[in-house]
């Protein structure tokens, strides 16, 4: 009796996930080292203060895509993406929740500061499906120096999302009240 | 499945898969050039007269008809690929003189082969979009029906056959996909009323890939082979025939004509503007073949095979 129960739960699963002939095979991305390398690499940034802040500082940021997801792929493809975004996925038109720790260098009266940035960000396709052009809107909100605050976001890109000028806002942090970023990225 | 060294690519990644920047200054120039003109572009491409008939719009881009039958090969009509590769001639036929395509054939993802920008200007033109396996990943929907086609299998439609035959290349876009891209490069064999046509799309030369295709189709008809980009050939090679190659190639086919593709469009290699058809050029006199049987077009220059 419990065999035949057994049996019969295992193939109302399996006939539930039987693959929908309709729909492809993803190659499904996923990390590698020749992924992982460019991760490591900082997008530059330049800070701008209020006027106790001592004018620009130099600052480094990177980036994590904890999730991704796409509404600018085929509709046979799985919309979703974990750490590894493929460039089409994220330029084509897409919502992420990203992760951002940040090293803004010491400068006038301000000392070096680590900043965490999480937030959410939506990029939309301009020209070839955003891999010509494509810009981006978000929001984050994020811990300098123990004080929590809120930031908004936009940003411009070109050559499949590789290069890229965000312009980051944040009323309630003038130590860091402007930031704009050089956003170097590889998926 | 051949496997890609690291090295290589990290190369091609580099060239943006592979399209890049010719290094010397010879080539600079054309980087600034306006794409030279193709004088007397047809404009009513398909041709009552033709039950075979070709047009060479450029690069791996071909416009085959076969009786009431069209399709495109890998569409470009974008004055750059990837961004970084110029094109130095212009298409050869203008987007808005495009015919209703029945199909369009998209042989692997490199920016060169698989412009999404022009599968956006073709549009509502297209009919049926067949890519390799695995490709659709980067395919985003558009006004037409999309498929699949895994290497050996086949889809037909309207007695429309066209069968994804194995090449040797690479199946990833941007380089870091390499390794889960690894299957969506093919080429393709296209037939209809009897008359049969082979598209290698880009293609390393692989002997046995070409027997393979010649023993399930033992009569081609027509061959659109590549033969460039030829140097660095070390780089190259193990996924670019040259000239040389694609004559051996075009003879393990067994295919009655070939039309030789994938040369003097971009700038796309450190070959001169030219390099790759005098090779074929003498390649074809060392082998003793004529102009009939390997039909050199000119950018624009439609030839049709077969006459009703």
């Amino acid at each position: 009796m419990l065999a035949a129960a057994l049996a019969l739960a295992y193939a109302a699963v399996t006939s539930a996930t039987q693959p929908d002939l309709a729909r492809v095979q993803d190659p499904i991305p996923y990390p590698t080292v020749f992924w992982m390398v460019p991760q490591l690499l900082p997008s530059p940034e330049v800070v701008f203060g209020g006027n106790a802040s001592g004018g620009a500082r130099a600052g480094l940021r990177w980036q994590v895509t904890p999730l991704l997801y796409s509404f600018g792929l085929n509709r046979k493809i799985t919309p979703w993406r974990f750490l590894v975004v493929d460039p089409l996925a994220r330029q084509n038109g897409s919502v992420e929740i990203y992760f951002s720790p940040e090293y803004i260098a010491a400068g006038g009266a301000q000392p070096d500061a680590l900043v965490a940035r999480t937030g959410v960000r939506s990029y939309f396709p301009i020209l070839a499906r955003g891999e010509s052009l494509s810009v981006s809107l978000g929001s984050s909100v994020f811990l300098y120096e123990g004080r929590a605050g809120a930031a908004f976001e936009g940003g411009v890109y070109t050559l499949s999302g590789i290069l890229g000028l965000q312009l980051t806002y944040s009323p309630s942090n003038l130590p860091a009240e402007w930031i704009a970023t050089f956003r170097v990225r590889y998926f | 499945m051949r496997r890609t060294s690291p090295s290589s690519v990290a190369l091609l990644a580099l060239s943006l898969a592979a399209v890049g920047c010719r290094p010397f200054a010879s080539s600079m120039s054309l980087l600034f050039r306006t794409p030279e003109e193709v004088p007397h572009k047809i404009t009513q491409p398909v041709r009552a007269d033709a039950r075979l008939a070709v047009l060479w719009v450029g690069h791996a881009t071909a416009l085959v008809q076969i009786d009431d039958k069209v399709f495109l090969t890998d569409p470009v009509f974008t004055n750059t690929v990837g961004q970084l590769s110029k094109r130095v001639v212009e298409p050869g036929i203008r987007v808005e003189d495009v015919p209703p395509l029945d199909v369009v054939l998209i042989s692997h993802m490199h920016y060169d082969h698989l412009s999404l920008e022009s599968l956006r200007m073709l549009g509502p033109r297209i009919h049926r979009l067949v890519v390799p396996e695995g490709g659709l990943t980067y395919v985003p929907d558009g006004p037409y029906a999309d498929v699949e086609l895994p290497r050996w299998s086949a889809f037909e439609e309207d007695g429309l056959r066209v069968t994804a035959v194995p090449v040797r290349h690479v199946g990833f876009r941007y380089g870091a996909d390499s390794a889960w891209m690894r299957h969506s490069y093919t080429g393709y064999v296209v037939e209809y009323h009897g008359i049969t046509v082979y598209f290698g799309g880009d293609t390393g030369y692989e002997p046995k890939n070409f027997e393979a295709t010649a023993a399930r189709f033992p009569h081609i008809d027509l061959a659109l082979l590549p033969i460039g980009p030829i140097e660095p050939r070390a780089f190259m090679a193990p996924s670019h025939e040259d000239p040389g190659e694609a004559l051996l190639a075009f003879a393990a086919l067994k295919a009655r004509w070939m039309v030789p593709i994938h040369f003097a469009t971009f700038v796309n290699s450190t070959d001169a503007l030219g390099d790759a058809k005098a090779a074929l050029e003498r390649g074809m006199l060392a082998r003793g073949l004529t102009a009939e049987q390997v039909r050199i077009l000119a950018i624009g220059e439609q030839h049709v095979f077969v006459a009703r």
